[in-house]
């Protein structure tokens, strides 16, 4: 049975937090072109534009980039990056002079170590890149290859049949939106059964299929709606909405109009993490050259840029963060298809969900559907850490680990363990190699296929400090809101590092015995998916690798 | 409140009106549910996690502060799952919350010890160590605000929006090392704080508290006697509480502390201004006049009794108007004066000496 949205009242709890000031939503980006939360900075956007200056500053101070305007460059730290020697980035750097501060995952695992200047992402930055650029942070990825040639991964499968590929990222941009037309052909009503025939499943982490959102929007009495799209990809060990962008922007733009026509929206709202100041560009000229043939004529297509914060991914932080607030996800239900921005009805979709909307209308839902095995559609899957040739690769919904890797040129050193979906999907053994990449077969395995962004480790690693890389993140990203999350990513961290520190000081380290209550009073007590799962990494490597904690 | 307007609590069926929230239904109900972030005037936050129910058909629970109780709901407020939930909540606030009750509530009763000893939560589960960021050197004389003690409710932060309309505080920074800071985390003086305490008296540890109570390292407030009045500084009318340590000024009891009624009590709400709740350090002040003082021939005062001073006063007002005529005199009344009493001095002002020069401070 497909899950149902609980339809229930809103306490009000969006209206009441939402009175204000036209000027909200545009408080981030002013914080920003004012350089950031300085002191003194806050009161002079509060005096500009209207808003209480303690509700600008704690904005700004929500959101790192914002919040900690002096560093020249930020090293990703995530755990794909740190197998790459990220941390001997970082020091080299500090050591050369720069101001240098570790971040969270930057999306580009398949160019490891990652590395960000201002809100630009230079791939791949080795210790001798840091040394010859020295104190001068813009002598760092002068390489002759342009920003957006730079970013570009390794793509595949290499001899890919583009009649099995919905998104097909190494063909040419599209730009006829045939598509649209058949969509509007086939009015909203057939617009909605070809997307529930096709079987999309949203591919932003939840795979909760589409259609069933689409048809919720739809049916609301309201008749101001709105379709946001979800680019704020930071899932550890996730890239594939960025090569989405940069590479097929034009199926992002279709996705999206098709969507707004079919639920009666006019407005457009794409979020895009501030990180992806590249991918931006990219979205911005498909707009522009879409908009040379004048096909979308009636619709607008807003842009909104993120300022550095994971759970902003989140949809109703997401939302929270359009409206110009703290990015706290709001409680729900109400979900958003019935309060959702600005308290309207809204369609949220991640990148890669709404890229393949274009395939399924010219090629149909059933085609669609056949693409994958057991579950629908082909699929972007991220591959990082120990394999040949990290990137992204479009492979039926459901293939095994060893049928990516494959793809990606074979395993690095031996199998031990892989993250399936990113940090939020935990660890898997080397066992589960043939198990199913699929929503549901990941599920069975207490684990989730999430936003597909494979890790890859082999036996040099060691799952303590796998796990501890995982739980800082966390630690480090969750908005603060909520007790369990707040208290037990850092309650996780600490027990893992009293257990360490117990260990190296020669006596047995009982600093792990209330992980596991800890970890059931997250996932049962939190208020969203991050609190909820953020105890998976350390968990499963207690479950799956009790030889890398034995004292 | 309708028949079909029904929820199943606990086992038992139990009229709701519309739109209201199931902790309020189980309130009317009796039935027990903790809670930590809720606050009748505020919008509900459901941040704390306390107050979380099951209801039948949801996979998770669902926090009763901000679920409207829909007819037909099937409603559990204790069983297995939400006793071992509010237990290993509670001791994970207890990691990284003061353990020392005596320490903790110097300045407030903290409901989370309480919480904690009520449903005999574990507390073994290691303490960590400090991570919130406060403002000590906050030279305002009234509010401290104690981050080790805060478990970010944000009821200060959300009252002093929702109901001061003030926005002198707020949430700041992210997730472990959120805290609740001014602007710039300046004194609550350079900002638009008014200084009315409502924080203070929201928050359910202790974490926002009155200085003058802890410098004075007084007991805490459950050891005193509370006496509720109408608070003088003007004419609302307020209802407060002093707070009087009996034993003090040497058995004579002293007020140490003011307080406001429970929310939806009294007229004023729970609410008090920076008067009411922080102003009675005069009480036992040694300056302060508690008899009539009349000046003598050799310049200096002299106490009196109220008849002679009321005389001395009299013939002095009536002296002035003999020589140079009633508009010679100008009567201001103090905002701390009743309607009624107001009414008083401007029939004193024109019917006994003659005048309309009579003025109310809070009229300007
Ligand atoms: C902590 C957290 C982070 C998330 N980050 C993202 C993200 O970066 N991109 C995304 O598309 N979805 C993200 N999601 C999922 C969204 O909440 C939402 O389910 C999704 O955008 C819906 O789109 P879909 O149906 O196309 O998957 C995140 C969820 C959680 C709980
Ligand atoms: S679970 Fe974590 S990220 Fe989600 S609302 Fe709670 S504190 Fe915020």
């Amino acid at each position: 049975m497909p899950p149902a949205i609980i339809q229930v009242e809103s306490t009000g709890q969006w209206q009441r937090r939402s009175v204000g000031n036209d000027n909200a939503p545009r408080v981030p980006e002013i914080l920003q072109r004012s350089g950031g939360l300085r002191a003194g900075v806050s009161r002079e956007v509060a005096r500009a534009t209207g808003m209480p200056e303690a509700e600008v500053y704690g904005v700004g101070s929500f959101y790192h980039l914002l919040a900690r305007p002096n560093a020249e460059i930020r090293v990703c730290t995530g755990l794909s990056c740190a197998l790459a020697g990220a941390p001997r980035v970082l020091v080299a750097a500090t050591q050369a002079g720069l101001a240098a501060e570790p971040c969270s995952c930057l999306a580009g695992c398949d160019v490891a170590p990652a590395v960000l200047r201002d809100r630009t992402v230079i791939p791949a930055v080795t210790v001798a890149d840091v040394e010859r650029a020295g104190p001068d942070a813009s002598r760092l990825g002068s390489d002759s290859l342009g920003d957006d040639q730079r970013w570009l991964g390794t793509i595949g499968p290499e001899r890919g049949d583009p009649e099995q590929l919905a998104l097909h990222l190494g063909g040419a941009k599209d730009l006829a939106a045939r598509a649209y037309q058949r969509s509007l052909a086939l009015g909203p009503e057939g617009t909605i059964a070809e997307i529930e025939a096709s079987g999309l499943q949203g591919r932003g982490g939840a795979g909760f299929p589409a259609h069933i959102k689409w048809s919720a929007v739809r049916r609301q009495a309201g008749t101001t709606r709105y379709v946001v799209l979800n680019a704020d990809e930071g899932e550890p060990g996730t890239f594939k909405d960025r090569e989405v962008l940069m590479r097929r922007p034009d199926l992002v733009v279709e996705g999206l109009a098709i969507a707004a026509r079919a639920l009666g929206a006019e407005d457009v709202y794409l979020y895009l993490r501030g990180e992806f100041e590249i991918p931006w560009r990219s979205l911005e000229q498909a707009i522009a050259a879409f908009e040379e043939t004048r096909v979308f004529d009636g619709l607008r297509f807003h842009f909104h840029a993120g300022h550095g914060a994971y759970i902003c991914g989140e949809e109703t932080a997401l939302l929270e963060a359009l409206e110009g607030r703290r990015g706290m996800p709001r409680l729900k239900p109400p979900f958003p298809v019935e309060v959702g921005l600005w308290g309207k009805p809204t369609l949220i979709h991640n990148v890669e969900t709404i890229a393949c909307v274009p395939a399924i209308l010219n090629r149909g839902g059933a085609w669609f559907k056949n693409l994958g095995r057991g579950e629908a559609g082909s699929k972007l899957y991220c591959v990082s850490g120990h394999v040949t040739h990290p990137g992204t690769y479009e492979l039926p919904l459901g293939v095994t680990l060893d049928e990516l890797v494959e793809a990606a040129g074979g395993y690095v050193g031996t199998l031990k363990a892989f993250s399936p979906g990113g940090a939020s999907s935990g660890f898997l053994p080397a066992s589960e190699r043939r198990r199913s990449l699929g929503f549901e077969a990941l599920a069975e395995a207490g684990s989730m296929l999430g936003s597909a962004g494979v890790v890859v480790l082999n036996d040099t690693v060691d799952m303590r400090w796998a796990a501890m890389q995982q739980l800082r993140f966390f630690e480090d990203e969750s908005c603060g809101q909520c007790a369990p999350c707040r208290i037990g990513t850092r309650y996780l961290r600490v027990s893992l590092e009293r257990h360490i520190d117990g260990e190296r000081a020669g006596h047995s380290a009982p600093a792990l015995d209330k992980v596991s209550e800890a970890a059931w009073q997250m996932n049962e007590g939190s208020i969203c998916g991050l609190g909820q799962v953020a105890p998976l990494p350390l968990t499963t490597a207690l479950e799956h690798f009790p030889e890398d904690f034995a004292t | 409140m309708t028949e079909d307007h029904r929820i199943t609590l606990q086992g038992e069926s139990i009229a709701v009106s519309p739109g209201e929230t199931i902790l309020d239904a189980a309130a009317r109900a009796g039935v027990e549910i903790p809670t930590l972030c809720h606050d009748p005037r505020l919008e509900p936050a459901g941040a704390c996690r306390t107050c979380l129910v099951e209801i039948d058909g949801w996979r998770r629970l669902a926090p009763a502060c901000a679920t409207v109780a829909h007819p037909g709901m099937i409603v559990t407020t204790e069983n297995a799952r939400i006793d071992r939930h509010r237990r290993s909540l509670l001791a994970l606030y207890a990691t990284d919350h003061p353990a020392d009750r005596a320490a903790s509530e110097m300045g407030a009763p903290d409901q989370l010890l309480a919480m904690t000893e009520r449903y005999d939560a574990p507390t073994d589960w290691g303490t960590m160590p400090p991570c919130r960021e406060g403002r000590p050197d906050d030279r305002n004389p009234y509010i401290h605000y104690e981050p080790d003690t805060c478990i970010l409710c944000a009821r200060c932060t959300r009252y002093c929006a929702e109901v001061e309309g003030v926005s002198a505080i707020t949430l700041a920074g992210r997730g472990s090392q959120t805290t609740i800071s001014t602007v710039d985390r300046l004194s609550l003086l350079d900002t638009t704080c008014e200084l009315c305490g409502g924080c203070v008296d929201v928050c359910p540890t202790g974490a926002m508290t009155e200085k003058l109570p802890l410098v004075r390292e007084q007991k805490p407030e459950r050891e005193l006697e509370k006496i509720r009045t109408t608070c003088n500084y003007c004419g609302v009318g307020c209802q407060l509480d002093l707070n009087v340590d009996p034993e003090a000024n040497d058995g004579r009891g002293a007020v140490v502390k003011v307080t406001s009624p429970e929310p939806g009590t009294t007229t004023n709400d729970g609410n008090l201004c920076v008067k009411g709740r922080f102003a009675y350090d005069f009480i036992d002040h040694p300056d302060r006049l508690t008899v009539p003082l009349i000046r003598g021939a050799d310049g200096a005062l002299h106490e009196a009794s109220w008849d002679d001073a009321l005389e001395a006063a009299a013939r002095g007002l009536l002296g002035v108007k003999a020589r140079h005529g009633p508009d010679a005199l100008g009567f201001v009344s103090s905002s701390r004066c009743t309607v009624e009493e107001n009414y008083l001095v401007q029939k004193l002002a024109r019917a006994v000496f003659g005048t309309n020069n009579v003025h109310q401070c809070a009229a300007t």
